[in-house]
């Protein structure tokens, strides 16, 4: 502990040292920061990650393909269907296989409303962080029924083992299609309704406004991804500079920040451009509705699955940001090596540097607004 | 009297004592239920607010939810942590209720229904709920807790500069109304709206937002309940309290909404004063107390609905737009009701007049904007509170 | 004058903002809540109401199982145990047993997709709490029971008829390469 200069009374000043975590309301899971702070202000906080590790990726090397797909559930569990996508994209590279053309309709119809279900949690909490408790419930009732939705697709609610080497597990029935349909119908006004409600309050946009700028540069040195890249002015998106699966023919736009208020970069900028994702993911959806093409959802996949030796990296646009899985194999129906690129472990880096002189307050609205969540960073 | 109980004893003593049993009869019977009830509301409300249902089950509505709260808290263990201040930790409740309980003393429920109507009515209840202060303090610094001492910190600083503004604002409605004392302030405004304090100009009605706005901040609500704060302190200063202290701190938060409701009904919005419709003294008190309840009740309604709706101010941005705004906005209102003191009576009544307009065109607007709401979102329709 | 039309404009943001706000939520109070009230106030017990792909608790009808062990290799987390034994005389193979630990299980659906009979699958069963680690293994072959041999050109026994229906029934909610999963109706 740092002592300052005695003040004129003669009193001695100290730094208080807190810890954030890893039991705290608003740290998005089991995190842990060691914050020093004079009084109110923050002069450094240090992440302590580790406290959600499940051996993950070493449980890769013990499974077969096939088995290690329910697991990559686990590496993200608010953005599933993007580790599965990423696994089986990797999988498929390996092996060479192709995956049917409804199959990969299928799997952006999923991964689009997983993506819908993760920033409603996001921007939820988000609010819920900042003290607005009502906005986050609403986020939950629409995530409810995305949720539904996924249970009448792939029969989970939340690990959907439902993309699959090759395609996907299970196909959409036409009544589902419905839904979704109706689904979207209602969807559009109740994010409006949400920006109403939070988006437009200017308590929120006080708080928010100016609060922990990343600029261009410090994005890119620290390897930001995601609407955390964006919204720092970089207009960067896998599914549209490194495209896979349909998204070439799908017409959709990248939202980037535009200091909207305050700053470029800062946390209210990552937060509208999280709003504007689920829109533009609405947009995305009416198109594959109307797409689908008719065929099989899976392609023939041996049940024994051995890919030839080599290895292979595969990215997709999760609602966090680029995640990749880089798999090894040996020819063996085991992979010899997985290993999950995620993009809040590296957003936790950045936290120490954003943190310096901002409140206890800010460091509240930054990590919300970063949107890390612990089983990305552990894994 | 020569003999019997009293014998002997001073009459002043005797009046003393009556007085101390009917303060009794009103806290328990009154204010304990009062604050459960409030608890049980506002988690209803919120409910509704938020899409869900609220408690239902423990007894009609989940009428009972309070009562089986306590009774839990009570049954619980006793903990104080080892390293605690021993003697300032268990008190700390303690001066906390006693802040609020005292305040209830000067309440007017009716035209002779009040405890003890001292003639510095609000400045005791101004002074009294100070107290709250001392005891928010030392439940911060006795934790040794460091959450909870910044709890504390933010606390003090908060309610300490917050009033500022709500005495500047009542120090506006004595003027108007030439006293401290409560059934003063409420016997020189009439039964209806035009009668009020808070349509006596516009200037007043400014006052009567600073004053709520000022008084939630001192009352620890959103979007001033720093303090608190879950997202961030954990629970700030009450971290380290469990069972049934826990339960005092917020006690004292609900029944302090009341005491909100009830001095902004008392200064702003006439009391207890109906409209001669009887003579009958028994129906008149209880036309009385109920119109007065109802009237404080509906501002601790929209003490709730704020706290549903608004996110938390951070702590210098709660502190700027109390001296930056609020103090400068409320000299200014008190400047202007003197101001209006000197106007004449007709010219006066024509400003009465267009305030009141004005806050009534709002409320139509507000509610024309709520079925603007409505019909965007095209929801199911169910009003009934009960589910 | 740029500073005072800003702090005038602040205030008139916050008392909008703020208004705008609480007509949302006031809206709210007259909407119906979503909350299903489980267990009382519910029109039908929910199993009922979930689709019929639901991974809920796993179930065996043993007397379609074939004993390939097929679901035991495809489990991720092997939480399938099964014990076949032969009958010396009559060379009958039977089931010692076929074991299911619960809370290993992580409803992914594998070993259900694996069986060529559709025995092994995911019931609408959700409710599965108890109160020691013990009863959470899940004992389907009480006692000993033979294998099921699937006989060719269909099963003929009644009893056995609607098993061996509701396990392929089952099955063909499962995509497949020859355009399966009862996606299309014509």
């Amino acid at each position: 502990m740092t002592e300052t200069a005695p003040t004129e009374t003669g009193l001695f000043a100290e730094e208080m040292t807190i810890s954030v975590g890893p039991q705290h309301p608003s740290t998005h899971g089991v995190l842990r920061f060691v914050v020093k702070t004079d009084g109110e202000v923050i002069s450094e906080a240090i992440p302590d990650v580790g406290y959600l590790h499940r051996s993950i990726e070493k449980i890769g090397e013990k499974v077969t393909y096939h088995g290690y797909v329910p697991y990559t559930d686990r590496a993200d569990y608010l953005a599933a269907m993007f580790a599965n996508q990423a696994f089986c994209m990797a999988a498929e590279k390996l092996a060479g296989t192709e995956v049917t053309r409804r199959g990969e309709f299928c799997r952006t119809i999923a991964c689009e409303l997983n993506r819908l279900a993760s920033h409603l949690i996001s921007v939820g909490t988000f609010g819920q962080d900042i003290g607005a408790m009502t906005p986050f419930v609403h986020a939950l009732r629409e995530r409810e029924t995305i949720n539904n939705l996924m249970e009448e697709i792939c029969g989970a609610r939340l690990t959907y083992n439902y993309i699959r080497i090759g395609g996907v597990g299970y196909d959409i029935l036409p009544e589902t299609l419905t839904k979704i349909g109706q689904f979207l119908d209602h969807f559009g006004p109740i994010v409006e309704e949400f920006n109403r409600l939070l988006s437009g309050n200017k308590i929120f946009i006080e708080r928010l406004a100016g609060v922990a700028v990343v600029t261009k540069e410090d994005a890119l040195s620290y390897n930001l991804v995601g609407p955390n890249l964006r919204a720092s002015g970089i207009k960067w998106d896998i599914r549209r500079d490194i495209p896979y699966s349909v998204y070439p023919e799908l017409d959709f736009e990248v939202p980037v920040g535009t200091a909207q208020v305050g700053s470029l970069g800062d946390s209210y900028d990552r937060f509208w451009v999280r709003i504007r994702e689920m829109q533009e993911s609405v947009k995305i959806l009416y198109q594959c509705l109307k797409m689908l093409p008719k065929g099989p959802a899976i392609s023939k996949v041996p049940k024994k699955f051995r890919p030839p030796a080599g290895e292979c990296y595969a990215r997709v646009e999760a609602p966090r940001g680029d995640m990749g899985f880089y798999v090894v194999s040996d020819g063996s129906e085991y992979p010899y090596r997985v290993r999950i690129r995620t993009g809040s472990y590296t957003a936790m880096s950045i936290i120490d540097k954003l943190s310096k002189g901002i409140m206890v307050a800010d460091l509240v609205a930054l990590i919300g607004s970063l949107d890390v969540d612990a089983p990305e960073i552990d894994r | 009297m020569k003999d019997g109980a009293f014998a002997g004893v001073p009459p002043q003593v005797v009046y003393a004592i009556g007085m101390v049993l009917t303060a009794l009869v009103v806290l328990s019977a009154f204010v304990a239920p009062l604050a459960g009830l409030t608890s049980w509301l506002e988690r209803r409300v919120w409910a509704r607010m938020q899409s869900r249902v609220g408690p239902n089950r423990v007894g009609p509505q989940g009428i009972l939810q309070w009562l089986a709260d306590g009774i839990k808290n009570i049954m619980k263990e006793d903990i104080i942590p080892t390293a605690a201040d021993q003697k300032l930790f268990p008190l700390a409740p303690y001066i906390v209720f006693m802040g609020f309980l005292c305040s209830f003393v000067v309440i007017p429920f009716g035209a002779n229904l009040i405890v003890a109507d001292l003639n510095i009515g609000i400045l005791y209840l101004l002074a009294v709920t100070s107290l709250v202060v001392v005891g928010i303090l030392m439940a911060g610094w006795a934790s040794n807790n460091k959450w909870s001492l910044l709890g504390g910190m933010r606390s003090a600083a908060q309610i300490v500069s917050y009033e500022i503004p709500a005495g500047l604002a009542i120090l506006t409605v004595i003027f108007l109304a030439g006293t401290m004392s409560m059934q003063g302030i409420i016997k020189a405004q009439g039964w209806g709206p035009w009668d009020w304090f808070m349509f006596h100009n516009p200037f007043t009605f400014c006052a009567f937002f600073l004053y709520f706005t000022a008084a939630l901040a001192e009352g620890n609500r959103t979007p001033f309940d720093i303090p608190e704060a879950e997202s961030e302190l954990v629970a700030g200063y009450v971290t380290e309290y469990s069972g049934m202290r826990f339960l005092f701190f917020f006690f004292a938060e609900w029944g302090n909404l009341y005491v909100i409701g009830a001095v902004a009904t008392t200064l702003f919005m006439g009391g207890w004063q109906v409209p001669p419709v009887t003579d009958n003294p028994v129906l008149l008190g209880i036309l009385q107390f109920v119109t007065f309840f109802l009237k404080a009740y509906s501002w601790v309604f929209v003490a709730m609905w704020i706290r549903a709706t608004l996110p938390r101010v951070r702590v210098d941005q709660l502190m700027a737009l109390c001296w930056k705004y609020m103090v400068p906005l409320s000299f200014i209102c008190l400047l202007g009701t003197i101001g209006f003191m000197f106007m004449s009576e007709p010219g006066r009544r024509i400003f009465g007049a267009l305030t009141l307009g004005f806050a009534i065109a709002t409320m139509i607007n507000f509610f024309r904007r709520v079925g603007f709401q409505f019909r965007a979102a095209k929801p199911e329709f169910y009003w009934k509170p009960q589910i | 004058m740029g500073v005072v039309a800003s702090y005038l404009n602040d205030i008139k943001a916050a008392v909008t903002s703020t208004f705008e706000g609480m007509s949302i939520t006031f809206s709210h109070l007259m909407r119906k809540p979503m909350t299903i009230q489980y267990p009382d106030k519910i029109p039908v017990p929910i199993q009922e109401t979930l689709p019929h792909r639901y991974r809920g608790i796993l179930e065996v009808d043993l007397d379609i199982c074939t004993g390939c062990l097929a679901c035991e290799r495809d489990c991720p987390i092997t939480c399938i145990t099964i014990g076949i034994d032969m009958n010396k005389e009559t060379k009958q193979r039977f089931f010692t047993h076929f074991d299911i630990d619960v809370c290993k299980c992580m409803y992914c659906g594998l070993c259900s997709e694996a069986c060529p009979t559709g025995a092994i699958r995911h019931s609408q069963e959700f409710e599965g709490a108890s109160y020691n680690p013990a009863g959470l293994v899940r004992h389907f072959a009480p006692q000993t029971q033979n294998l099921y041999k699937p006989k060719k050109g269909g099963e003929t026994e009644p009893k056995l008829v609607t098993k061996v229906d509701i396990g392929q029934k089952y099955l063909d909610e499962f995509a497949t390469p020859d355009g399966g999963g009862a996606a299309e109706e014509g």
